[in-house]
């Protein structure tokens, strides 16, 4: 009997291990890694950080973001001028091919805002990122104290 | 005896250079003891009590204008500032006042303030104010700030300074820090006005 079982199996194994494939291929393409949020009180906005990197042969522009847990996301950039911060909304990120690009403190993040889901720092948050003329990338943010450096 | 002289000379030097640093410190980060004045404010604290500079007499005081609807600069700056004083010897550490005034008090209130800094060091003091008593304190320390547009919701972002001022036990301005200044050189001045 196990032996006819796994004969039943084989076709969605293979099926199983096909997807896979193609899925990591996709994923190879364009990912985030180090993706972070860093969590503050209440309906306070929060900063995401992350750096995309686009191993495709085509450049790609990165216009915006959503989630679930935010009915708010945007692209904001941080800049210092004469001693003074500044912060204001961007409309697209361009990466290269063969390049990366990294959302970091004091410069480019997500800002996210009218929290609508409860979040506390360990939990983790699914965002859409959004591309032109290109599917949204699925990326999890780790939800971070924002008293990390 | 020719060595000896010189030895006795460099010797010399190094008592002169030694005394020298005692009666001014050179501050490893900006000067400001001939800049600016004494620490002088009359704001509301996180609990919406009227405060002025003798509550916080005695310490030193790391003073820094910002805003909670800050969710980049202002928390880079405040997560700095609660890792260098983690960095300091335990008895230091409880000397070390660190004061962040709003320069947006439509949206901060003594509540959503004291839930702002907790959030990076439970003794953070969080102080805002009318725009008059805020006001006063920018203009005394020559703090630059401004509104910008308000979005669809009504959202709006914040120009402010984005130094950390060092203030004596005495309210007397010492230094001032920015973000690209070391860990190690903000530890060497505040141990020195801890001292």
């Amino acid at each position: 009997m196990p032996a006819l079982s796994f004969t039943h199996r084989l076709p969605t194994l293979l099926l199983g291990v096909l997807l896979l494939a193609a899925g990591s291929a996709a994923a190879a393409e364009l990912e985030a890694t180090d993706a972070k949020l860093r969590l503050l009180p209440g309906d306070l906005p929060g900063a995401g950080y992350f750096t995309l990197h686009n191993n495709g042969d085509a450049p790609v522009a990165l216009t915006g973001a959503a989630s679930e847990a935010f009915d708010k996301v945007m692209l904001h950039v941080s800049t210092e001028e004469d001693g003074m911060a500044d912060m204001h909304a961007v409309d697209a990120v361009e990466v290269a091919p063969d390049d990366a690009f990294t959302f970091a403190p004091r410069g480019h993040h997500l800002m996210f805002m009218q929290r609508s889901a409860d979040l506390a720092v360990g939990d983790s948050v699914a965002v859409e990122l959004e591309f032109q003329h290109r599917d949204p990338l699925s990326v999890t943010f780790d939800v971070v104290s924002p008293a990390e450096r | 005896m020719l060595k000896r002289l010189l030895f006795g000379l460099a010797a010399l030097a190094v008592l002169i250079t030694v005394a020298g640093c005692e009666e001014a410190r050179e501050w490893r980060t900006a000067d400001i003891s001939d800049r600016l004045p004494p620490l002088d404010f009359t704001l509301t604290d996180e609990n919406g009590r009227t405060v002025d500079e003798s509550d916080y007499a005695g310490k030193p005081a790391l003073v820094f204008f910002g805003y909670t609807h800050c969710p980049d600069v202002c928390p880079v700056t405040l997560a700095r500032l609660a890792s260098v004083i983690r960095q300091l010897d335990a008895e230091e550490r409880d000397q070390v006042q660190v004061l962040f005034v709003s320069v947006d008090p439509a949206r901060d209130t003594p509540e959503v303030l004291e839930a702002y800094t907790d959030a990076f060091h439970p003794r953070f003091v969080g102080l805002t104010g009318s725009k008059e008593q805020i006001d006063a304190v920018t203009n005394r320390y020559r703090v630059h700030y401004s509104y910008g547009d308000k979005d669809a919701d009504g959202d709006y972002a914040v120009t402010h300074s984005s130094a950390v001022m060092a203030f004596g036990r005495d309210g007397e301005p010492a230094f001032l820090t920015r973000d690209t200044d070391s860990d190690a050189a903000l530890i060497d001045d505040l141990e020195a006005l801890l001292k």
